[in-house]
């Protein structure tokens, strides 16, 4: 599947400006000027007393606004801020897996306003007829160009916009350096380790598409296959590494600060988390590539809450909230604006802003995996063994 | 045999004392503990969500406990005089209704009520007066969990209630029929006192059973947040201190009721002298 | 002779009209929800996950791909149960017989707080103590490194003894109580020995409080799914766990179903089994001590 990428500045290009800049070797103003920041920071700058001026914020968008999101995924601050401003309350449900939210949804009744699908999930859920068209007049915060546009695109669906995004991230692993010590670039390396060193000390994502993604990545295979005889091969290197595992989890945090667990299929903010608090667990990307993804902010088709949710995510995607979120959970955006908010000691951490050659392998999940009754079931399959 | 005894209730109140002690952290993580502080305690009553639940759980298992005594009791007493093969199948369906696990249950009605209202919801929408933008839809919530728990909770109540009328004095409700007391009359006189603490013994397991159900309310409360789903989810979220002080509450509140119940019986046990069925 | 009949008229009707909500909530919730699972489970799966109506045995043919958490299941309970038997029977031996009158009501008392607790929360609180900063740290101390603990099956027997134990306690206990203490001061007076005595009065008197408690606590734990959720961390599974990921994971309602249906037939034998086993005049008796 090939995708084009409308780019204003390129993406790599960006990067690579980001880069410079964060090493010191192009100015401030050459890396604004160049990227076309300086016009958004001028913006940014008045948007929070704006955030005042907005409707919602004179409270008339109800008591409540239900999200469904993934674990260590926001600020509770600025959650507590939106309430304080709108007088909405915000309820969190938190999820392991996509395939879970969406089993939620489509059993019907979740009361969700907002949830937070990943990019390869939102054409199904329009298929399924689960999510709505997205008013783009009510969230003046999403500003389009100052979006990289591989990170948009996914949430259009046939020209309608049905969902903004959030933050992008990879999938790789956090490990424990006190306690394995071995060299641990690869996916390969992840699986042999897991089977001899780390045994019964390593946790797997209770999510297909990472977990048997990743397995594949051990052959070779594309971190999306459905082909069958590769899936077989990854199966049966989940179902042999299966006793050698501490836990199947998606909430590895709390193992790994409990050192209970030693290694773990990890996303960028997790390993940003705990990596700050406890410097000894690395972020590993496996040579062979895995995943790179994005999440959005969308709303279901009978959210209850319509105008909280518009106002909610609205308030989210101010560039200075934003940069709250992201300074508290470490998964960087695709918005430049925000970005250019960032203190140096994150927009300079690899964790967040991994090298080039290690994002270029690196795969969008394909929807196909999503409702691929195989991986469901080898998942289903694996943890039942 | 006394040292015996002695560990297992340390056993028992060890886990206990861990979550009412880590409720006064003062940190922000419930994985590592500072004592001491009771700041957690004011925040979780401020949380809107939690005390939702808390009355969501409270409305809900309410309405099942009373559902299940009423109609439980009706049906046992109705039973002493049925036999034949209706005895048989509302036994069979009893037990059934007993043995089958909480999960199988709620995966039941969950599939049931989710094809029932996928093929009523466009009838309502059709029939409705007003158009279909303006119809009601049937969802899950309060009324599927309610109706879900009432099963299990109500073939408790049958064979609780029946148990005690089969250990009744018969000959009182023969003699009471002798004096020419109406039916209704021997019901509210004779029998009514003698199986009410079957009744009350029934109403309270069926709350509790509601109460602290988590896997039936799962699978069918749909939008809805009991207790114990709050609980599971903010174990999921990440536990913070005010999940241990949600633990304590529920604690510390059914103890008041356990202290509460005894003095009631300890009080009506010394007014029963007087004679005469309770109300 | 017509009086009579028109009273026997009144009556049935009576009778029908408090039976009537009884018979509607077993129609609607009980027959219609089973026959709605069994129907489902010779469906399919829908392209995006869901039912598809079908005739078909696939699903019941897939039912070996969850082998594992069959036996997990169908080990762990009946072990769960038994351990639950022995560690309950002495303390409701001790409350009933032993345990001097000022103090029983107050230990009763204990037994049953607990059970009042969330169920969810005192599971949880074995997560710490289970966990690496827990009992396996303070081993550490006396130098065994490393021991693990927490999701192993080990972890959920822990839970399971700690969830259920109540249960057990309860029945054994009331029908200790019933027990006429002359009995075994006859059989002492005989010159049985404790053991003797034991085995051949308190044991068989006890069994209908053992039988109900044990029933009770194996129908539970056969349809468990939190225990397994929160101290097996995903490693020890039972076909709970098997259920809720078939049905909130990977979207497979008929096989799902097929998979309630056979945990349904399983439950039914083994209880069938039982008590068969311990004897059915039994357990007629012991309806009363539910």
């Amino acid at each position: 599947m090939t995708r084009k990428f409308p780019d204003p500045i390129g993406a790599d290009e960006f990067l690579r400006q980001l880069r410079r800049y964060q090493k010191g070797s192009v100015s401030r103003r050459h890396f604004l000027g160049v990227t076309g920041l300086g016009l958004a920071t001028a913006v940014m700058a008045s948007a929070v007393p704006g955030l005042r001026g907005r409707a919602w914020a004179q409270g008339k968008i109800g008591d409540r606004v239900s999200v469904a999101t993934w674990p260590n995924y926001f600020n509770p601050d600025n959650y507590a801020k939106f309430t304080e401003m709108t007088g909405a309350e915000v309820q969190v449900s938190v999820f392991g897996s996509n395939e879970e939210m969406l089993a939620k949804l489509q059993a019907g009744g979740t009361g969700w306003d907002v949830f937070v699908p990943t990019n390869y999930t939102i054409t199904t859920y329009v298929d399924l007829d689960l999510i709505q068209p997205l008013d783009l007049s009510r969230i003046p915060n999403f500003v389009e160009s100052a979006y990289e546009a591989r990170f948009i695109e996914p949430g259009s669906v046939n020209g309608q916009v049905y969902a903004v995004p959030k933050n992008w991230g990879t999938t790789g692993f956090v490990v424990n350096r006190d306690k394995l010590k071995m060299p641990l670039d690869t996916w390969k390396a992840f699986w042999d380790v897991t089977r001899a060193e780390a045994s019964g000390r390593v946790m797997v994502h209770d999510y297909q598409l990472t977990t048997i993604g990743n397995a594949l990545k051990y052959f070779g295979y594309s971190f999306n296959s459905v082909d069958p005889k590769e899936l077989a091969e990854a199966e049966k290197l989940l179902i042999e590494s299966k006793p050698h595992l501490f836990a199947i989890n998606s909430d590895y945090q709390p193992s790994m600060r409990s050192t209970d667990a030693w290694m773990s299929i990890a996303w960028t903010g997790d390993g940003l988390q705990l990596n700050r608090d406890m410097p000894e667990i690395d972020y590993v990307l496996g040579k062979e590539g895995g995943e790179l993804w994005s999440d959005f902010y969308a709303i279901p088709k009978e959210a209850p809450h319509l105008d909280a949710a518009y106002a909610f995510i609205d308030f989210l995607l101010d560039p200075e909230v934003n940069a709250r979120e992201v300074e508290a959970h470490g998964y960087p955006v695709p918005d430049t604006r925000t970005t250019a908010l960032l203190p140096a000691e994150m927009t300079s951490n690899p964790i967040m802003y991994p090298a080039k050659e290690l994002l270029d392998p690196l795969e969008f999940g394909a929807a196909v995996t999503l409702t691929d009754p195989l991986r469901a079931e080898i998942m289903a399959r694996f943890k039942a063994a | 045999m006394r040292l015996y005894a002695a560990f297992i209730y340390l056993f028992l109140y060890a886990p206990i004392a861990l979550i009412v002690l880590f409720s006064f952290n003062a940190g922000r993580h419930a994985a590592s503990f500072e004592c001491c502080s009771t700041a957690w305690y004011p925040r979780t009553f401020q949380n809107t969500f939690l005390i939702e639940a808390l009355t969501n759980s409270l409305i809900v298992a309410g309405t099942v406990a009373t559902l299940a005594t009423v109609m439980g009791t009706m049906a046992a007493l109705a039973l002493q005089r049925v036999r034949g093969p209706v005895r048989v199948a509302f036994d069979v369906l009893t037990y059934i209704a007993i043995i089958i696990p909480g999960i199988v249950i709620g995966i039941a009605t969950l599939v049931a009520l989710v094809a029932a209202f996928d093929a009523l919801n466009p009838l309502i929408a059709a029939l409705w007066p007003g158009g279909p933008e303006g119809a009601p839809r049937l969802n899950l919530g309060y009324g599927s969990v309610i109706a879900a728990h009432t099963l299990f909770t109500m073939a408790l109540v049958i064979v609780i209630v029946r148990a005690r009328i089969q250990g009744m004095d018969q000959s009182l409700i023969e003699a009471s029929a002798d004096l020419y007391a109406t039916p209704w009359g021997t019901f509210r006189q004779v029998t009514f006192p003698q199986i009410l603490p079957a009744v009350l013994a029934g109403f309270l397991l069926s709350f509790t059973f509601s109460f602290d159900d988590f896997i039936i309310a799962f699978f069918v409360a749909g939008s809805k947040t009991t207790l114990p789903i709050y609980i599971f989810s903010s174990i999921r979220r990440g536990i913070t201190p005010e999940t241990n002080v949600i633990a304590t509450v529920v604690l510390g509140f059914s103890l008041t009721l356990l202290i509460a119940a005894q003095v009631l019986m300890r009080r009506r046990a010394r007014g029963a002298g007087g004679g005469g069925a309770a109300p | 002779m017509a009086d009579g009949t028109a009273i026997e008229r009144r009556q049935s009707r009576v009778t029908a009209m408090l039976l009537l909500p009884t018979t509607l909530w077993f129609l609607l919730l009980l027959v219609m929800p089973l026959a709605v699972v069994l129907v489902f489970s010779f469906g399919e799966r829908a392209p995006a996950g869901g039912y598809e109506a079908a005739f078909t045995l696939e699903q019941y043919a897939n039912l070996p791909a969850r082998l594992t958490a069959f036996t997990n299941t169908l080990t762990l309970a009946p072990l769960g149960t038994a351990l639950c038997v022995i560690i309950a029977y002495p303390l409701a031996y001790y409350l009933a017989v032993r345990a001097g009158a000022r103090v029983k009501l107050m230990l009763l008392v204990l037994v049953i707080v607990p059970f009042w607790t969330s169920f969810l929360i005192r599971t949880y609180a074995w997560i710490y103590i289970l966990g690496g900063r827990g009992i396996p740290r303070l081993l550490d101390m006396v130098g065994i490194e490393d021991l693990r603990l927490i999701n192993t099956p080990t972890a959920v027997l822990i839970g399971i003894v700690y969830g259920y134990l109540p249960l057990m306690v309860f029945p054994i206990y009331v029908s200790l109580e019933k027990l006429d203490k002359r009995l075994l001061e006859a059989s002492d007076d005989l010159g049985a020995t404790p053991l003797r005595t034991f085995l051949q009065v308190t044991l068989p008197l006890s069994m209908p409080g053992l039988v109900t408690g044990s029933l009770l606590v194996f129908i539970l734990l056969m349809g468990e799914y939190l225990i397994p959720a929160l101290l097996g961390g995903g490693k020890v599974f039972f076909v709970g766990n098997a259920l809720v990921d078939l049905f909130l994971q990977s979207r497979n309602w008929p096989f799902g179903s097929a998979v309630a249906i056979a945990l349904v037939v399983i439950m039914l034998v083994a209880i069938a089994a039982y008590l068969a086993l311990v004897g059915r005049e039994r357990t007629r008796s012991d309806a009363s001590l539910i």
